[in-house]
């Protein structure tokens, strides 16, 4: 989880939400996932109720790898008071189906592009007031 | 079911307004809608109130400062679309019969508000991961470039129309009386690229306030009723993208409805208050409301055809959100209020000439894993 970039190592690492992603035996992060067992589709963050199917029951939750590719991005050069400005913000397609907004790491030294391939790790989205720092899926670009 | 008509508008001048208490700047749009309206304000109804941020009673806290006090009224939160909301809200009591004359305002107080981006709240995912608006836009903007050919050129362009008609309109404060050349709009500093500062909507405080009639009592008030032919709301699909579609599959939805619901085609439209908070949504809604093509938002700003009197339709006359700013549950009520006026010819300096028909266009609300939270579609008629 990034350990040692943080200015304060003591900081409260805090998940932006639960049950969004886990760290695999391998030291790899997983997305946690619902797929509907009815139409095998993917969702991510999982709902309750599979949005195609709309019926009760048919969700299951799985881990899946964090690859995919880049649909969109920007660089955001003034975020909100909290988010380490600029950053890059990017809507990714990972490969199992499902598509999500994320903050890209690494990306300074990359020329970054459209449908350029990227791999998911865990690190710091904000620093709250309180000196908690929320940490999540990022996503890392990787060379083609 | 009784036709509805809107009889008297008012708003607040538009800008930044630290020191103002959104409930007074309502009061004004309240007063100028009441009175312009001939309406004797105790024979009101019912009101319907839209903000996003404005806390609990919004809307009894402006009407007591009226001395309105004891109607029903129901405070509408929307997003983007809450005046909308609120308008459509009063609509379907006068359409079903229920009442013959309401009241629809909205306000928001955005000054203050963390450094020119609105509050985010941290219960959905795509806010607290650093989706601010201008970024969500912005890959909007990357994702209709790659597809259509669409140039950040043709998207400084809808900034400068839009800015130019702002200086036109006496509603908008001195401040944002300010035209732009297409160099200043490109080379403005980058928000979220390719955005510049000037292609998002600057901050502003603001109210509006329509008064609605049943055909029963209409004619009493006024020899020129305007007739509200469509009224549309909707949610967003999930896509396969959330937001980041190139374009807007509710504002299409919601526009083919009103379409359908009025008789009236993309072709018919003389004058759009279109949801502009940034430069590329004016482009990609063009395409939505069937104004042009998909793929020809571009060319359509290119040939001046939303120019006021321009070969199209005349796109935000008024400025738009990025002449007038974008607080929130002002907006839409305000597009109506615009309507009205350049339907009945009242619009002044902005006014499009032999306007009869108007559509009155928002859409907006982050919510992880659909395209957008609301979409409002109305159209208007003489």
């Amino acid at each position: 989880m990034e350990q040692g970039k943080d200015k304060s190592s003591d900081a409260v690492k805090v998940p932006i939400r639960r049950n969004l992603f886990i760290i695999g035996a391998d030291g790899r992060p997983k997305l946690i996932v619902g797929r509907c067992r009815q139409c095998h589709l993917i969702f991510y963050p999982k709902e309750p109720v599979c949005p195609i199917c709309i019926e009760v029951g048919t969700m299951e939750t799985i881990e899946i790898d964090g690859k995919g590719k880049i649909i969109s991005f920007t660089r955001v050069m003034r975020g909100l008071p909290g988010y380490d400005s600029p950053y890059t913000l990017a809507c990714i397609e990972l490969d199992a189906g499902p598509s999500l907004i994320a903050q890209l790491q690494d990306w300074q030294e990359v020329e970054l592009k459209l449908h350029m391939p990227v791999e998911l790790v865990i690190g710091r989205i904000k620093t709250e007031k309180n000196g908690n720092i929320i940490v999540g899926p990022k996503f890392k670009p990787l060379p083609i | 079911m009784s036709k509805v008509f809107v009889i008297g508008a008012g708003m607040s001048t538009f800008g930044p307004f630290p020191d103002s208490i959104v409930h007074e700047l309502c009061h004004q749009a309240t007063w100028e809608a009441i009175t312009s309206s001939g309406v004797d304000a105790r024979k009101l109804q019912v009101c319907y109130a839209g903000h996003a941020y404005q806390g609990p009673c919004f809307g009894q806290k402006t009407l007591v400062k009226s001395g309105l006090t004891g109607m029903p009224v129901f405070n509408v939160e929307n997003a983007c679309a809450s005046g909308a909301s609120a308008v459509m809200g009063v609509y379907i009591m006068i359409k079903t019969g229920l009442y013959d004359l309401g009241i629809a305002l909205g306000g928001e107080k955005l000054t203050g508000a963390d450094g020119g981006f609105l509050p985010i709240v941290m219960d959905d995912l795509d806010s607290t991961n650093g989706r601010v608006m201008p970024a969500a836009f912005a890959m909007i903007a990357k994702r209709h470039m790659e597809k259509y050919g669409t140039t950040t050129e043709q998207l400084a362009k809808v900034a400068v129309k839009n800015k130019k008609y702002a200086c036109l309109n006496t509603r908008i404060a001195e401040k944002y009386h300010k035209p732009v050349t297409l160099e200043e709009v490109l080379q403005a500093p980058m928000i979220a690229d390719p955005l510049t500062r000037l292609s998002c909507c600057p901050v502003s405080d603001g109210a509006a306030a329509v008064i609605l009639a049943s055909e029963k009592v209409a004619r009493q008030y006024t020899s020129k009723p305007v007739e509200i032919v469509a009224s549309v709301l909707n949610s967003g699909l999930r896509t396969k993208y959330g937001l980041i579609e190139y374009r807007s599959e509710m504002s299409a939805r919601a526009a083919k409805e009103a379409y359908e619901m009025s008789g009236i085609g993309p072709e018919d439209i003389n004058v759009c208050e279109l949801h502009d908070p940034f430069t590329i949504a004016e482009i990609v809604h063009y395409e939505d409301l069937g104004f042009c093509e998909p793929g020809e938002g571009g060319l359509y700003i290119d040939e001046g055809k939303s120019e006021i009197n321009g070969k199209g339709v005349a796109v935000s006359p008024s400025g738009g959100l990025l002449g007038r700013g974008h607080p929130l549950g002002a907006t839409g009520v305000a597009q109506i209020a615009e309507i009205f006026w350049q339907l009945r010819g009242e619009a002044g300096a902005h006014q499009v000439v032999n306007a009869k028909v108007g559509l009155a266009h928002v859409v907006g609300g982050g919510v992880t894993s659909i395209e957008s939270g609301a979409c409002g579609v109305h159209i208007l008629k003489v």
